[in-house]
């Protein structure tokens, strides 16, 4: 898999892992009961913990860049 | 901050975080790179922190531990019209904080005393959830009450430390800071929320809500 393209699928899982434990975060805010909190910690934060896990899993484990083309990677170029 | 602050800081992070997602290519640039690591990174995780301890704060709340329907009865006790109910006594002369008086009661004033009565709100999810709930009136404290709690306010009180009653017998202060002789269950301060024991003419007091 070229470097791009594997740092913009990760990019995107990533973002999508965070961007349902973000929904699930602001409605267990707006749902007030006590499972909510619970909902929260356990699912939300599984969910924006793992998006975090797996995008800076994913700056450390980058193919080197070879071509001046889209995504993050530390290595130079 | 406000709970709809916390709702509006996690759906703007949720939406950079999908402009991430459409457009990954904006990573190429310095600042895309930075607006990356603050999108999955750090805006993520302040996010969870801030909602987290709304949500903690929340939990404190006297509508919170009412808004199970096992509570409702527990809430109406901090309405009885009578002085000899602790709860009821305490909660309608402001002596704990109204908006948070069940917590102010059971929480625990010691060491990870937070920690405990948020494991003590696990285990009544669990029960409420995944188990045969008791009646309320059958509903009984994880353990026996610690005069700690009360002395959280009352010690050093006047009208604790000088009472009539409580100097009655130069034993009975030393051995209630000791915790030796319960505030609530030695016959003294014992009637509390006496769930299902109110009878015909218990009346209701309704201020305060």
């Amino acid at each position: 898999m070229p470097p791009d393209d594997f740092m913009v699928r990760r990019l995107r899982i990533s973002g999508i892992l965070v961007i349902f434990g973000l929904l699930i975060e602001a409605f267990c805010l707006v749902w007030s009961r006590p499972i909510a909190f619970v909902v929260l910690v356990t699912l939300g934060g599984a969910l924006i913990g793992l998006g975090v896990v797996f995008f800076l899993h994913s700056l450390i484990s980058a193919p080197p860049h070879t071509t001046d083309s889209p995504g993050i990677s530390l290595h130079k170029q | 901050m406000p709970t709809i602050a916390v709702v509006i800081l996690a759906l703007f992070s949720a939406l950079l975080a999908g402009v991430l997602v459409v457009r990954p290519a904006i990573t190429v640039s310095r600042a895309g790179k930075i607006l990356a690591f603050g999108v999955l990174f750090f805006l993520p995780l302040f996010s969870l922190a801030v909602g987290m301890e709304n949500e903690m704060q929340r939990s404190k709340s006297t509508a919170f531990c009412l808004s199970c329907h096992i509570m409702e009865s527990y809430g109406k006790s901090l309405h009885v019209d009578d002085p000899s109910y602790l709860a009821a006594a305490h909660y309608q002369n402001h002596r704990v904080p109204a908006d948070e008086a069940c917590y102010t009661c059971h929480t625990n004033y010691a060491m990870f005393g937070s920690f405990k009565a948020k494991l003590g709100g696990l285990r009544h999810l669990y029960v409420f959830y995944l188990k045969k709930m008791p009646l309320p009136e059958d509903i009984k404290l994880h353990e026996p009450f610690n005069n700690r709690e009360c002395l959280h306010c009352h010690l050093g009180a006047r009208s604790f430390e000088q009472g009539a009653t409580h100097n009655a017998d130069p034993d009975t202060l030393p051995a209630v800071k000791a915790n030796k002789l319960s505030c609530i269950s030695s016959g003294c301060h014992d009637v509390v929320h006496n769930v299902g024991r109110w009878g015909n003419n218990v009346k209701f007091w309704d201020g305060g809500s």
